[in-house]
């Protein structure tokens, strides 16, 4: 057996340990009616009781979530790819933006010692703000709690683009810089032919912990501005109680944080150079 | 034949720290010329500012002092008319053998068409043999044919004076001998005026016209100046039966083991003066 479908053999044996455990652990709810009054019974206290859920509650409500993600019952009861959706979109359009901001300025710190040591004090400060706590000035500014979303957005994963556009500009090899002056390059080709593919891999890392950050911050920036949204659905289901919900989403987070990940780490594939 | 290159005292210092108006000297009162189609070595142990004086023929680094003249012109900054190949052969990584030399191709002939400047490339990767294996990544290269990609991006953009920082340093022996007699065939060809950086005693004597010996840093000299009047062109397997072989080789070993060293206190206690940098010695001579 190869070292990869033994890893995946354990992978799968401990996922049926988890759902085993989780069953024993977790209870189911129930009360039993035997010693209820009518009234109580009528007042509807022999329904379930709110509990942990089992892994196999969970797994029932998954099925039946992700065969109908998209559906709309008004503000209340949307499906859960409705919700993840909105998420993604938030997030997607405040990195996009961070992108758009950072990589030119990163370029122009990376490029310019002046620039760097000017901006790295303010840099420095801002770089450890949660990102939550721009949420009442964005809020207040922007007026629109999606657009503020989309800014907490951006002004977290700003920052790690920043600093690592920067860093690899700054480590270019000075043998590549002396191959452009020798073959005469003028400012815009040393830019776009050597500094630019050279700092690439550099660039990618930091936009890997950026998207990374995102997806931490937007469900806890929904859950302050409701409305719609994955952090929205987490904590309507909890005031609602329904924690298999809550548990189910916990999942998908994951799951959409992971494919996240993977899709920048496969845009690097393309960058990555080998020395 | 003219003088195509003349470097007339030049000198390179550094400040040291810590010390106000104090200067550490690397060299000082570097004299000598190179002829066009001539290819002159230059060897020395290290720290003698080898490296530092050819930084400043290429224009990527400033001499304290001097005055350099290519073709009567004095410069401050690279340029394509002098190619570099560099010690680690310095290829970019992300683009492929093919698409190095295309750049530099790109570089010096900027109205090309693609098709030419394609052309052109396949021509000079073909000079060093690797036609074969173009499209591969610096990285999925051997040691040899890295150098040889750098090799041959250095002639594509024709330069007026090729400088080599020790290019076959990190190479092993038998990789080494093969691209030594690829670029003798190559200059042999192109008749390529060409500034070479070497440790190696029997590659110095193998491809150059004249030898630069240096005497050891600080404030290091160009001592001597050693013509190889071995008839060209030059095979590996011949030189060493030519009556001058040994001759020159022996003297060069000589320099370098016993008189290098002793120069700088030579200078300063007298015995000898900067007037008569570099000698001029051929094999009539030893």
């Amino acid at each position: 057996m190869t070292e990869k479908n033994k890893s995946i053999l354990l992978s799968i044996a401990l996922l049926i340990l988890f759902i085993v455990l989780g069953e024993i652990i977790t209870g189911d709810g129930d009360r039993s009616k035997a010693n209820m009054t009518e009234y109580e019974i009528l007042m509807g206290m022999d329904e379930k009781q709110a509990h942990v859920p089992g892994p196999i509650e969970v797994i029932k409500l998954g099925i039946k979530e992700l065969s109908h993600p998209f559906y709309d019952n008004g503000p209340n009861d949307k499906g859960i790819g409705t919700q993840l959706f909105y998420s993604i979109i938030r997030v997607l359009a405040g990195f996009i933006l961070a992108v758009i901001v950072a990589l030119p300025i990163g370029f122009l710190i990376g490029m310019s010692p002046l620039f760097y040591k000017a901006l790295q004090p303010y840099i420095q400060i801002l770089k450890p703000v949660s990102p939550l706590a721009w949420m009442p000035l964005a809020l207040f500014v922007i007026k629109d709690s999606i657009m503020s979303s989309i800014f907490v957005i951006f002004i977290c994963s700003i920052w790690p683009m920043l600093i690592n556009t920067a860093f690899g500009v700054m480590s270019v090899k000075s043998d590549w810089l002396n191959v452009a002056r020798t073959l005469e390059m003028n400012s815009f080709q040393k830019a776009f032919k050597i500094i630019l593919p050279a700092s690439l891999p550099t660039i990618f890392t930091g936009l890997r912990i950026s998207m990374g950050i995102s997806w931490l911050v937007i469900v806890a920036a929904e859950m302050l501005v409701g409305g719609t949204g994955i952090g929205y659905y987490v904590w309507n289901e909890w005031n609602n109680l329904d924690l298999t919900s809550v548990v189910f989403s916990i999942i998908m987070i994951g799951m959409i944080g992971m494919l996240l990940d993977s899709f920048i780490a496969y845009l690097s594939r393309f960058f990555n150079y080998n020395e | 034949m003219e003088t195509f290159l003349q470097v007339t005292n030049l000198a390179k210092r550094y400040p040291i720290k810590g010390e106000k108006n104090k200067e550490l000297s690397i060299f000082e009162n570097v004299n000598f010329e190179i002829k066009k189609g001539e290819f002159v070595c230059i060897i020395g142990h290290s720290g003698c500012g080898k490296s530092t004086i050819l930084n400043n023929l290429a224009g990527l680094d400033l001499p304290s002092d001097s005055s350099i003249a290519m073709e009567g012109n004095r410069f401050d900054k690279p340029s394509l008319e002098r190619g570099v190949i560099f010690q680690n052969h310095s290829l970019l990584p992300w683009l492929t053998a093919f698409e190095n030399v295309f750049m530099a191709i790109q570089c010096k002939h900027k109205n090309m068409i693609k098709q030419e400047v394609g052309i052109k490339t396949k021509y000079f990767l073909k000079l060093v043999g690797l036609e074969a294996s173009m499209h591969k990544k610096p990285s999925e290269l051997s040691g040899g044919m890295k150098q040889r990609v750098g090799i041959a991006r250095a002639f594509a953009i024709e330069p007026k004076l090729l400088l080599m920082d020790e290019p076959f340093g990190a190479l092993d022996a038998l990789t080494r001998g093969n691209i030594q007699d690829q670029l003798l065939e190559i200059c042999e060809k192109t008749r390529q005026t060409t500034f070479m950086i070497t440790h190696d005693i029997d590659e110095a004597i193998l491809l150059s016209d004249r030898i630069l010996l240096m005497s050891n840093g600080p404030e290091a000299r160009v001592a001597e100046c050693v013509a190889i009047d071995i008839p060209k062109p030059r095979k590996r397997s011949e030189i060493v039966k030519h009556p001058s072989y040994y001759k020159i080789r022996n003297h060069l070993v000589d320099f370098l083991v016993n008189k290098s060293g002793a120069i700088r206190n030579q200078l300063q206690e007298g015995l000898i003066s900067d007037a008569n940098f570099p000698l001029q010695i051929d094999s009539t001579q030893l």
